[in-house]
C-alpha cells in the first residue's frame, strides 16, 4: 500500500468531498484545468499511459460535442459569430460549452480514479463504523456478488451443452433466464446455510462483538491533512475574494492575472497534483532504486 | 492429557413424513477419547456418518436430532462448556472453501472471528498480522477473497480458525475440493500445526495416502460404529480381520494395500512410500520385470479432432490455448492432467462449443464444430460432465431435471420412462430420482449428472475433475462406469488432477503444459518415465519393475516373482 | 474502467457519429448569415399618409434595483443611465403586423440584441422575449423580465398574439417584480400597485 492510495481512507475520503466541491463550484476557467491536469496525472499514473489513450480521445471527442451543441441552444452572448436559422451562434456560447465538459469530464476522470482508490473496504471503514451491522452485512454481500456471477456464468454454458435454453425465440431464452435464476437462488441458499455454520462456528453471535481495520491514522495522513487543509484554504480564500468568480454571459470575465490571483492558482494546481503526484513519485523512485540495485 | 471423551454417544436425525425408510441411528454406541496434542484421522466411506460426528462435537453445528450418551471436552460435559469456551477452543473447519469464508477481504476474514471475540483492535492487530506470517498469506492479506484460488481460500479459512486460539481443531474433508498441490500444501500446514503447536486435530480424509503416515491413530466407521481404532500401521490388518472385502480397504495408502494384497506373515505393514518400497525389494525377487500384456491399437473411428487451436479471452491478453493438437477416437478414454489455472478446462469449454477459438479447426464426427447447428451438436452427439455437478441441475427433483431432456430428444413418454429406468439401474440411482439434486452427496450428484448427460445418448464425453470430492470405493465404480461406456463405443476426454484414476482407466494420457498438449502416450509409458508425477504404486516398485501403475499389478508381479531367496 | 480495447474505442466512435451527424444536419438544413446579412433589413420610409404603429423599449426599473442586477450586467453598454434602450419611434406599418413582429424588425433594424423563444417552443402558442439588449429574464431578481403594453395596455396574451392596428403604441418595459412594480395588475396581484 504505497502511493495516495496508502492514506487513511478519511483522507482519500476528505480530499475527494473537497476537489469535487471545488470542480463543481467554479467554471474559472484556470482552476477548472488545473483539476482537470490533476485528474489525467492520477488516471495516468493507476492505470498507465497507454490505458488513458481511447479515454482522452473520447473526452476530447466530448469537449468539442458540447462546444458545438452549446452554442446551438443557448444565444446569448455579444460577440456574434454568424447567424444560424435567424438565431446567434456566439463565442460565450461555445466557451460556456466548452467549460461545461470540461467540468464533466474533470468529475467524471476523478470518480474513475477514485473507483480504484477509495475500495469497498475502505468505503466499509468510514462507514461501519457508525454501523457495525451494516458493515458486516455489506461485507458479505460484497464477497457475494462476484460468486453469484460466476455460478451464473457455469449454469448458463453448462444448459447450454445439454442442448436446453438455446433457442432463438423469446420465450425460450426467458424460460431460460428464469430457469437459471431459480436455480441460482436455491444454490445461494444451499449454499449459505454453509456460510452461516461458518459464522457460528467461530462465534459469531457472542456477546461484545468488536470492529477491527487495518487502517491506521498515521503521522503521516495528518501532514497531508495539513497540507490539504492549507492549500484548499488558499483557494478558499481566494474564492472568498471573488478570484474563482466567472461568468460567461453576456461577455466572457477576465481571468485575473495579478500576483495575487496568481498565488491562488498555484495553490489550486499544488492541491489537484498531490495525488498525481504521490502516484509518480513511488513508482519513479522505485525505478530509481532498482537502478542502483 | 485426554482432551475430548466421547462416551457411547448414539444419534438419529428426527423421521421425516416423506421417508418411507424408518430413520437408522446415524451414529451408534460410539466411545472414543483423545488426548491433548494427538493428530487423529476419522476414516470411513460416504454416508458412514463422519460428518455428523464431527458436527456433534462442535456444539454450535450440532445437528438436531435425538443424541444420547456424553462428549466430554476438557474434562467438562459439552452441555456445560460456556459460550465462549464452546466457539473459540473448538476449530471447525469445513469441506467447501468457497462457502465458508464469510466477508469479502483477506484481512477482514481472519479478523472476523476475534472481532467475534470482541478483542480490541490492537490485540486483532497482532493476531492477524501473527497469523499472516506464519501461514504464509501476508503477501495477499490485502486481496479480495474472490480473486484467491481455492488453496488459498481454504489456507485462509484455517487461518482465521487458527488466529481464535483454538485447543481442538476439527477438520471435515478439507482438500476434497482442492487440487492435489495445494491439497499436499494444506495437509503439511496441519502436520506442521500438531507437531509445533502441539495441536489436537481431528480431520476426515480422502486421501489417506498423505494423511496415514503422519496421523497418530485412525479411527474407522462404518454405519454409525465404531470399526477399530488404532495406530494406521495396525488399522489396516485389524480392519481385514473384521471385514477382508471392506470398501474402506480401498482407499488405503498404496503401501498398504500391496502389503494386504499379498499378505505375508510377520512384517510389520508399510505405509509411506519408502517404506512400501522397502517392503517390495527386500521380500520379491525381480526375475519377471513386466507384465506381459497385449498391447491393444485403437484404430477406431475418430470422434473428435483439433488442430492448431488457438484462444484467449482477450484480444490483448496471452494465449490460454497456443496449437493445440489432439484426436480422441471413439471406445478409447484420453487423460489431460496438468497444473492447476493451465487452461485444461478451458480446453474442454471449446471442445465443447462454449468457448469459441480464433485459430484452428476443430472436427467432432467428422464435421466442422462451426457447422452444427443450434443443439445438433448436444443431441446424440457431445455432452460435457462440468466439474461442479451442481450446475446440472436446476429443479427440485432429480426427475423433474431428466424431464428437461425429453422435449430435447424427442422421446415419447414410455420411451423416456423406459430409458430413465435403464439409466437408472446403470448407474445404481433409482433411489435418488426424487431426492432433491442439493441433498445428495458428491459422489451421488456426480452420478445424477450422469444420468441426465446419458439421457441424451451422447457418442463423445467431455468429463472436467469428475473424482473430485469422491471416496476411493466410488470412484473405482465410477471408473468401471466409464470402462462400460468406453465398450460402448463412445468416445471420452477426461481432465484431471488424479493420477491414480487417470492410470487405471485411460487409454492414453496427456500432458498440459504452456498452453498445449505435451506427450501423448499409453498410460504406462507416460507415467513411468516421470519421475514425481505418477502413482504412488510405480513410485513403490519402479526401481523393481516395469511399466507397473497399478497396486493391482505390484501385487501380481510380486506373486509372480515369488518370494526373494537369501542368497549368501 | 479496464474492459476490451475494442469497447474503450466505441464510445469514442458514437461521439465521432453524433458530431458528424449535427454538422451534416446542419450543413443541410442550416441558414447561415454573416452578421452584417442578418442585421439588413430594409425599413419603409415614413410619409405624410403613411400608416404607422410606434415602438419604446426601456428598462427603467432595473434603474431602482441595481443591486440585485447580475453583476455582469452592471455596465452602461447593456443598461442606459436613463434606462431607455430605444425611444418611442414611429414605424411603417405592415397589414398583420403582430407585436413580436415589429419587435424582431425594430431590434435588427437599430442592431438591438434580442432573444425569444418561438410560437411553437413555448407552452401558449405565441412567441415570448427572453431578452433583450442582453437583459434577460431573471437577470435582475428572480421576478424579473420583459413584459409590453399596447396602447398602454397589457394585453395578457402572448405578443405573436397580438395583431396591431394603424396607430398604436407598444412599450417594452423590463419589470423586476412580475409586473406589479410597472403597473400590470392583470395578474392578479398589486391593485394597489397602480400608477
Amino acid at each position: 500500500m504505497r502511493g495516495f492510495q496508502g492514506y487513511h481512507p478519511a483522507i482519500l475520503f476528505l480530499y475527494y468531498a473537497l476537489l469535487l466541491l471545488l470542480s463543481l463550484l467554479t467554471m474559472q476557467p484556470v482552476l477548472l484545468l488545473c483539476s482537470l491536469f490533476g485528474a489525467f496525472l492520477l488516471y495516468a499514473a493507476l492505470f498507465g499511459i497507454r490505458e488513458m489513450l481511447p479515454d482522452l480521445v473520447f473526452y476530447a471527442l466530448l469537449f468539442v460535442l458540447l462546444a458545438v451543441i452549446n452554442p446551438l441552444v443557448v444565444h446569448d452572448g455579444e460577440t456574434v459569430l454568424f447567424f444560424l436559422n435567424g438565431k446567434a451562434i456566439t463565442k460565450e456560447a461555445i466557451a460556456y460549452g466548452g467549460a461545461g465538459s470540461l467540468v464533466m469530464i474533470t468529475v467524471v476522470v476523478w470518480s474513475a480514479c477514485y473507483t480504484e482508490l477509495l475500495t469497498t473496504d475502505k468505503i466499509l471503514f468510514l462507514f461501519g463504523k457508525a454501523l457495525p451491522k451494516l458493515g458486516l452485512i455489506l461485507s458479505m454481500t460484497f464477497r457475494f456478488i462476484p460468486l453469484f456471477q460466476k455460478q451464473a456464468d457455469r449454469i448458463g454454458q453448462v444448459q447450454r451443452t445439454m442442448g436446453l435454453y438455446n433457442g432463438k425465440n423469446l420465450k425460450q431464452r426467458f424460460g431460460g433466464a428464469y430457469r437459471t435464476f431459480d436455480s441460482l437462488l436455491t444454490w445461494s441458499m444451499e449454499n449459505s446455510i454453509d456460510t452461516a455454520d461458518a459464522m457460528k462456528a467461530r462465534g459469531y453471535g457472542l456477546r461484545g462483538r468488536s470492529s477491527f481495520s487495518v487502517f491506521r491514522f498515521r503521522l503521516r495522513d495528518g501532514k497531508m491533512l495539513a497540507l490539504m487543509l492549507l492549500l484548499s484554504g488558499i483557494v478558499l480564500i481566494g474564492a472568498g475574494k471573488g478570484n474563482m468568480d466567472f461568468y460567461f454571459y453576456p461577455h466572457l470575465a477576465e481571468i485575473e492575472t495579478g500576483a495575487e490571483a496568481f498565488v491562488y492558482y498555484l495553490a489550486m494546481l499544488l492541491l489537484c497534483c498531490i495525488p498525481g503526484f504521490c502516484e509518480w513519485k513511488e513508482s519513479l523512485s522505485w525505478n530509481y532504486l532498482k537502478s542502483k540495485i | 492429557m485426554e482432551l475430548l471423551k466421547v462416551e457411547n454417544l448414539s444419534f438419529s436425525y428426527p423421521k421425516q413424513e416423506k421417508d418411507t425408510a424408518p430413520a437408522g441411528k446415524v451414529i451408534e454406541d460410539l466411545s472414543f477419547s483423545v488426548e491433548s496434542g494427538e493428530f487423529i484421522v476419522i476414516c470411513g466411506a460416504s454416508g458412514c456418518g463422519k460428518t455428523t460426528l464431527l458436527r456433534l462435537l462442535k456444539r454450535e453445528l450440532s445437528p438436531h436430532g435425538i443424541k444420547t450418551g456424553e462428549i466430554l471436552f476438557g474434562g467438562k460435559r459439552q452441555e456445560e462448556l460456556t459460550d465462549r469456551e464452546a466457539a473459540c477452543q473448538i476449530g471447525f473447519v469445513l469441506q467447501n472453501p468457497e462457502n465458508q469464508i464469510v466477508t469479502d477481504k483477506v484481512w477482514h476474514e481472519l479478523a472476523f472471528g476475534l472481532e467475534n471475540m470482541g478483542m480490541t483492535s490492537s490485540e486483532i492487530r497482532r493476531k492477524v498480522a501473527e497469523m499472516a506470517c506464519y501461514f504464509g498469506i501476508d503477501d495477499w492479506f490485502r486481496h479480495k477473497t474472490s480473486d484467491l484460488s481455492g488453496g488459498q481460500k481454504q489456507l485462509v479459512n484455517l487461518a482465521s480458525v487458527m488466529a481464535m486460539d483454538p485447543k481442538l481443531l476439527i477438520l471435515d474433508e478439507p482438500t476434497s475440493q482442492l487440487d492435489p498441490i495445494a491439497a499436499s500444501t494444506f495437509i503439511n500446514t496441519l502436520y506442521k500445526l500438531n507437531r509445533e503447536l502441539g495441536l489436537t486435530i481431528i480431520l476426515t480424509e480422502h486421501r489417506l495416502e498423505e494423511v496415514f503416515p503422519i496421523a497418530d491413530r485412525v479411527l474407522i466407521m462404518d454405519k454409525g460404529r465404531k470399526l477399530c481404532m488404532a495406530e494406521p500401521r495396525e488399522a489396516g490388518g485389524l480392519l481385514r480381520r473384521q471385514a477382508p472385502d471392506h470398501r474402506m480397504l480401498q482407499g488405503f495408502p498404496s503401501a498398504m494395500r500391496i502389503y494386504q494384497g499379498l499378505d505375508p506373515e510377520e512384517e510389520v505393514c508399510p505405509v509411506t512410500v519408502r517404506e512400501g518400497r522397502d517392503f517390495v525389494e527386500r521380500k520379491y525377487d525381480n526375475r519377471i520385470r513386466s507384465l506381459n500384456r497385449p498391447e491393444a491399437e485403437n484404430d477406431g473411428k475418430i470422434a473428435m479432432r483439433m488442430k492448431d487451436i488457438c484462444f484467449r479471452y482477450e484480444k490483448n491478453g496471452d494465449d490460454i490455448l497456443q496449437n493445440v493438437h489432439l484426436t480422441v477416437r471413439h471406445g478409447e478414454m484420453v487423460s489431460l492432467l496438468g497444473g492447476n489455472g493451465a487452461g485444461k478446462s478451458t480446453l474442454l469449454q471449446v471442445i465443447a462449443g462454449i468457448l469459441h477459438p480464433y485459430r484452428g479447426k476443430i472436427e467432432v464426427f467428422g464435421k466442422r464444430i462451426e457447422r452444427f447447428r443450434d443443439s445438433e451438436l448436444y443431441v446424440r452427439g457431445l455432452a460435457f460432465l462440468p466439474q461442479n455437478p451442481q450446475s446440472v441441475f436446476l429443479k427440485m427433483t432429480v426427475l423433474e431435471d431428466y424431464e428437461e431432456i425429453r422435449p430435447v430428444m424427442g422421446y415419447s413418454k414410455e420411451e423416456f420412462d423406459r430409458k430413465v429406468r435403464e439409466i437408472a439401474a446403470f448407474l445404481e440411482i433409482e433411489d435418488l430420482l426424487q431426492r432433491h439434486p442439493y441433498d445428495l452427496s458428491g459422489g451421488e450428484q456426480q452420478k445424477a449428472a450422469i444420468g441426465k448427460i446419458l439421457l441424451r445418448e451422447p457418442r463423445f464425453l467431455l468429463l472436467d475433475e469428475p473424482t473430485k470430492g469422491i471416496d476411493a470405493w466410488t470412484k473405482k465404480r465410477f471408473g468401471e462406469l466409464l470402462q462400460k461406456l468406453k465398450a460402448r463405443g463412445i468416445g471420452i476426454l477426461m481432465v484431471t488432477h488424479d493420477v491414480e484414476f487417470a492410470a487405471a482407466y485411460s487409454n492414453r494420457c496427456g500432458l498440459f503444459f504452456d498452453h498445449e498438449v505435451l506427450a501423448m502416450e499409453t498410460p504406462e509409458t507416460f507415467f513411468c518415465s516421470n519421475n514425481y508425477y505418477t502413482t504412488a504404486a510405480n513410485r513403490i516398485a519402479r526401481r523393481q519393475y516395469d511399466g507397473v501403475l497399478l497396486v493391482e499389478d505390484v501385487i501380481e508381479l510380486c506373486r509372480q516373482n515369488g518370494s526373494r531367496q537369501v542368497r549368501e | 474502467m479496464r474492459t476490451k480495447s475494442g469497447n474503450r474505442w466505441k464510445k469514442s466512435l458514437v461521439l465521432l457519429a453524433a458530431l458528424a451527424v449535427l454538422i451534416l444536419f446542419f450543413g443541410i438544413f442550416g441558414k447561415f448569415e454573416t452578421v452584417d446579412e442578418f442585421y439588413l433589413t430594409h425599413m419603409e420610409d415614413i410619409t405624410a399618409d403613411t400608416e404607422v404603429v410606434r415602438i419604446s423599449i426601456n428598462c427603467k426599473t432595473i434603474l431602482y434595483n441595481w443591486s440585485r442586477l447580475d453583476k455582469q450586467l452592471r455596465d452602461e453598454k447593456y443598461v442606459p443611465a436613463n434606462g431607455v434602450i430605444l425611444p418611442e419611434t414611429a414605424y411603417v406599418y405592415r397589414k398583420g403586423d403582430t407585436a413580436f413582429d415589429l419587435l424582431e424588425r425594430v431590434c435588427r433594424y437599430n442592431r438591438i440584441e434580442m432573444e425569444y423563444r418561438g410560437a411553437t417552443e413555448t407552452g401558449y402558442g405565441s412567441a415570448y422575449i427572453r431578452g433583450i439588449n442582453y437583459l434577460n429574464e431573471r437577470s435582475c431578481g428572480e421576478l424579473s423580465g420583459w413584459m409590453f403594453k399596447v396602447n398602454g395596455e397589457f394585453p395578457g396574451v402572448g405578443c405573436s398574439s397580438v395583431v396591431l392596428q394603424p396607430g398604436d403604441t407598444v412599450e417594452w418595459i423590463y419589470t423586476c417584480d412580475l409586473g406589479r412594480d410597472v403597473g400590470n395588475t392583470y395578474n392578479g396581484a398589486g391593485a394597489d400597485y397602480g400608477k
